[in-house]
């Protein structure tokens, strides 16, 4: 049974804090500790990373902008789980040098077979830098080449800057440009929502490429995305307030069953749109919307799902949340913590506030999600 | 009204994912993925109609329907390749089968539905939910669009392919035209084109190269003995020990047979000490024993070499110069090398213009053959030599230690081996027309390399006899010891058919060359002829005593006659007699004669 065995804390952004909480960790028999820092400390990059590399025990995690513990949010300081098993950790790193699916296949092959294809191991977390502009290509291409139904949860790690840093933990320090395969040694369940609702739409995308649209039914993307916004409500945007404006507006990409797959905007440039997640030329897509009481209530409906086909042997939680949810809700966002902390059967139950999500979809593919919610229980 | 707008979009979203790559299945891998993404599928499938050979291909008219899986996302099935998974397979053996959409549920609640690509193969979609019919009607036009583009894709690859073994052929050609085929240097013509470039950029940069000529010595009886096998493997060994002096101002060439060639760019004022090591080396590298199937083999090389622009800017030029420089270090038997000279070619002029010499005294009747007796120890004329003599018209008699080495290193040997035959028949017949002593049993004639190697040589002899009406046994053919070794086993053979044929040899300058005792001992030659360096003052030489005595021992152990060439004196005689050998030749008895004085001599 992989008993959260130890917990620590802090509300400090000083590394001398947490270099007395990893102390505390190495000492209470943890095997292996799931370390998450707020980007908000300050902990000087090369320091941190001394102090991983000289940890004996198995080191993964990453720096979010915020963390959750129980139904507390933490917007600096630090959480430490300990885990009394040896996870199996691996990183693949360097990935925004890999240029083409052949290549990544490569990457992704050879791991795996050093891995011996994670025979026998179902069930995974997934930490990574939230600026690798390639992600999507490397969940579809780890998904290809597995060879087995996996469970997986995860979320992107930086800071709400969007300036790419070193954001990963391992034993080897701090990585920026790379991923966290952890396996865990029970079975995950897992619960997603996002309470977004179509607003405006259909469009479909004439053209994009990637992550940024061009186009939206034959027009600049960012010309028919405000004047969607500004005909159907009293927002109005300035040269200032895009962000401010967009964060209640995100698009979502309609799937053959009805579904939604919802891309946060990250950037408003010469009229294109960039959003965090790819989206496929010809796609149609919506605008979303949505208000507080419903994505909490879909975050509940997630804890709902999750808790209640996780087994009677889970007895950790974590929440990977998106951090647009707190922006957008702002003072409200605990009580989001507090509907989740209500379904948790678990005795620990932390999180992290990411930036963008990792989840299995419907099919069993793994995918990217972006203002979402992402419950896993193991 | 949304929905179809949905589907509009799938459909334009998937038309446009197809084509986008010419490897066909690259181009169905980026359609796959696309299906797999916007369908929500849990796995997608492909299988292809293949030809015998395995590669997809299109299906013709009245064919069987056999296809094989191709493509799958994601790729295996929990370890096992989808191939296994019989639930997949069965499901493709039945739309192959049906030749038309079908679906089928799964136990899981999966739902498996396949599609036609027309003439090409089957697609398979894994489902958690019914696919809505008005989506399995959207994708026919795009299976449609699959199908051409599968057909493009099928055409791209064979025309890559195509292409590449053009190009690889190309290759080869291009390779071919400039590469030697036993050991990869370059060839002669390439070497050529090389030399050209080198001489204008030796004009152009001031600079000095050299070309260098190697030839082995005394390859072909190694070749001649041990087959043309080990002379290929000691030419491509030798190819790679001097494909290692290459560099990028050095190239190295095999000129044909056994010769290669260097060249050399880019030489400064020092260049003469850059030649020498270079020499050098060469020859460091044909002192290592060449070790070709258990057995070792020693070589050395003559080298010879011109430089340009100093020495001539003409191609045809250099290559000729640094031939001619390397005869002359053969023939000085020069491990050095030897750098072109123009007195050298004045050299080659002259002899040129004495084979010319030669050839007009064959025509003119300038050769005679003179006879120098042989005598047994009675005193009885038992024969005869004939020895060539020439009338220079300007030059009066010439040795023929002069002009038979000229003519050996022409063919002109041929043809003065064939008069001599012939002439020497010709006198034989006439010999038969008198009384002969009963005691005179034969003339002998020299016999050289070239002819011996002729392959019609038996032929030409036994013609010459029959044109002339002669006796065979009248006529004797002498070989010397190191022609015989040259190529043992041949001239075993020869020596055995001619003695069938009543024609005896002898072995001439015996105890001169590197005769094998094993060997001369199947040799069936008639005579042994002592030398005439072992002759000369034989009784006040011991060592000469002792070999003549060991020669005259192995004559009587192999049942062959012994017979002294060049006995002068009757000391010689006398100590040659106590000796044990009877048959003597020599200016004690008689100088050569023409035929005419011999007839009378006979008499």
């Amino acid at each position: 049974m992989n008993t959260g065995l130890f917990t620590w804390h802090t509300h400090s952004d000083t590394l001398c804090d947490f270099k007395h909480g990893l102390t505390i960790a190495q000492n209470s028999g943890a095997k292996s500790l799931l370390v998450l820092t707020c980007s908000q400390n300050h902990y000087p990059e090369d320091k941190l990373s001394s102090l991983f590399s000289a940890c004996p025990l198995t080191i993964f995690g990453g720096i979010y902008p915020m963390l959750t513990l129980q139904n507390t949010l933490l917007k600096q300081g630090a959480l430490i789980i300990g885990f009394n098993e040896t996870f199996d950790v691996t990183v693949f790193s360097q990935l925004h040098q890999v240029g083409t699916e052949d290549k990544l296949e490569d990457v992704i092959t050879t791991t795996l077979d050093q891995k011996n294809n994670y025979c026998g191991h179902d069930n995974f977390l997934m930490f990574y830098d939230s600026l690798l502009n390639n992600i999507e290509n490397f969940i579809d291409c780890l998904f290809e080449c597995l060879d087995h139904g996996i469970n997986i949860a995860g979320g992107g790690a930086g800071s709400l800057d969007f300036i790419q840093r070193p954001c990963i933990f391992t034993n080897q320090g701090l990585h920026s440009n790379a991923a966290l395969l952890v396996t865990l040694p029970s079975k995950l369940s897992t619960g997603v929502g996002h309470g977004w609702r179509i607003f405006q739409g259909p469009f479909l995308v004439s053209d994009a490429h990637g992550q940024t649209v061009q186009s939206l039914n034959y027009q600049p993307a960012l010309e028919v995305y405000c004047q969607a916004i500004e005909s159907a409500s009293e927002h109005r945007f300035n040269s200032d307030n895009f962000f401010d404006i967009a964060k209640n507006f995100p698009l979502g990409i309609e799937d053959i069953n009805d579904n939604l797959i919802v891309r946060e905007p990250i950037s408003a440039d010469n009229n294109h749109l960039q959003w965090l997640g790819n989206i496929p030329i010809n796609s149609m897509v919506y605008l979303l919307e949505s208000d507080t009481e419903t994505l909490i209530s879909s975050a509940e409906q997630a804890a709902i799902t999750a808790f209640s086909t996780a087994s009677e042997i889970t007895s950790t939680s974590m929440i990977f949340d998106c951090i647009s949810r707190v922006l957008y809700m702002e003072d409200k966002f605990e009580q989001e913590l507090d509907v989740i902390a209500k379904h948790c059967p678990t005795p620990i139950l932390f999180g992290v506030l990411s930036l963008g999500e990792i989840a299995n979809s419907a099919s069993g593919a793994i995918c990217l999600l972006n203002k979402s919610t992402v419950i896993s229980s193991w | 009204m949304n929905k179809a707008l949905f589907i509009i979009s799938l459909q334009h979203e998937l038309a446009m994912a197809i084509g986008n790559k010419l490897d066909l299945k690259a181009m169905l891998k980026v359609f796959l993925k696309v299906c797999f993404s916007r369908l929500n599928l849990t796995s997608a499938h492909i299988y292809m109609h293949c030809d015998h050979s395995g590669m997809p291909s299109k299906l013709a008219a009245l064919e069987s329907k056999n296809y094989q899986h191709l493509l799958s996302i994601p790729k295996n099935k929990r370890g096992q390749p989808w191939q296994q998974n019989s639930v997949l397979t069965n499901f493709a053996e039945q739309l192959n089968h049906a030749q038309q959409n079908i679906s089928f549920r799964c136990k899981n609640d999966h739902f498996l539905f396949g599609f036609i690509i027309s003439d090409h193969g089957l697609l398979i979609f894994e489902t958690h939910y019914a696919l809505a019919d008005e989506v399995q009607k959207a994708l026919l036009p795009i299976l449609n669009k699959l199908a051409t583009s599968c057909y493009t894709s099928l055409v791209h690859d064979s025309l890559v392919k195509e292409v590449h073994s053009r190009q690889l052929i190309e290759e080869k050609v291009a390779y071919q035209a400039q590469h030697d085929g036993l050991t990869g240097l370059f060839n002669r013509q390439h070497i050529n084109h090389l030399l050209t470039n080198a001489i204008e950029d030796a004009h152009r940069n001031k600079h000095i190269g050299t070309i260098i000529f190697i030839d082995l010595n005394r390859f072909k009886p190694i070749n001649d003995a041990m087959g043309h096998t080990v002379g290929d493997k000691i030419l491509l060994t030798l190819a790679n020990r001097l494909h290692s002096l290459s560099s990028e101002h050095i190239d190295v060439g095999r000129f044909g047979g056994d010769e290669f060639i260097m060249l050399v760019k880019n030489l400064n004022f020092g260049y003469q000490d850059a030649i020498s090591q270079l020499i050098t080396q060469i020859n460091e590298l044909l002192a290592i024993p060449f070790v070709i199937d258990a057995n070792s083999y020693k070589l050395s090389c003559s080298i010879g070499y011109a430089l340009f622009p100093l020495q001539s800017s003409t191609v045809n030029n250099l290559i000729k110069f640094a031939d001619i420089a390397m005869y002359e270090a053969k023939r000085a038997k020069s491990k050095q090398g030897k750098q072109y000279q123009p007195a050298m070619s004045e050299k080659i002029k002259r002899r040129l213009a004495y084979v010319d010499d030669m050839k007009r005294g064959l025509e003119h009747g300038d050769f005679k053959l003179y006879y120098q007796a042989q005598y047994n120890h009675y005193g009885d004329i038992i024969g005869a030599e004939a020895l060539l003599r020439w009338q220079h018209p300007v030059h009066g008699m010439e040795s023929p230690g002069v002009y038979i080495p000229i003519a050996e290193e022409s063919d002109l040997i041929l043809a003065i081996g064939q008069w001599v035959l012939e002439q020497a028949c010709r006198d034989i017949n006439k010999l038969e027309q008198l009384a002969l002593p009963e005691s005179f049993k034969k003339i002998a004639i020299n016999v050289s390399a070239k002819q011996l190697n002729q392959h019609d040589f038996q032929e030409r002899v036994l013609h010459a006899i029959k044109q002339n009406n002669i006796p065979a046994e009248r006529l004797a053919l002498e070989l010397t010891e190191n022609l015989l070794v040259e190529n043992i086993e041949d001239s075993i053979k020869l020596i055995a058919s001619l003695k069938a044929n009543a024609i005896d040899c002898s072995i001439d300058d015996f105890g001169t060359g590197y005769s094998s005792l094993t060997y001369l001992k199947r040799i069936p030659a008639s005579v042994l002829k002592i030398d005439r360096s072992f002759v000369a003052n034989i009784e006040q030489c011991n060592e000469s005593a002792a070999i003549a005595s060991m020669i005259i021992s192995l004559g009587k152990t192999l049942k062959m006659n012994i017979l002294a060439e060049g006995v002068e004196t009757a000391e010689e005689l006398n100590c040659l007699k106590v000796l044990g050998c009877y048959q003597y030749q020599g200016y004690y008895f008689s100088e050569p004669l023409p035929f005419d004085e011999f007839i009378q001599l006979l008499n």
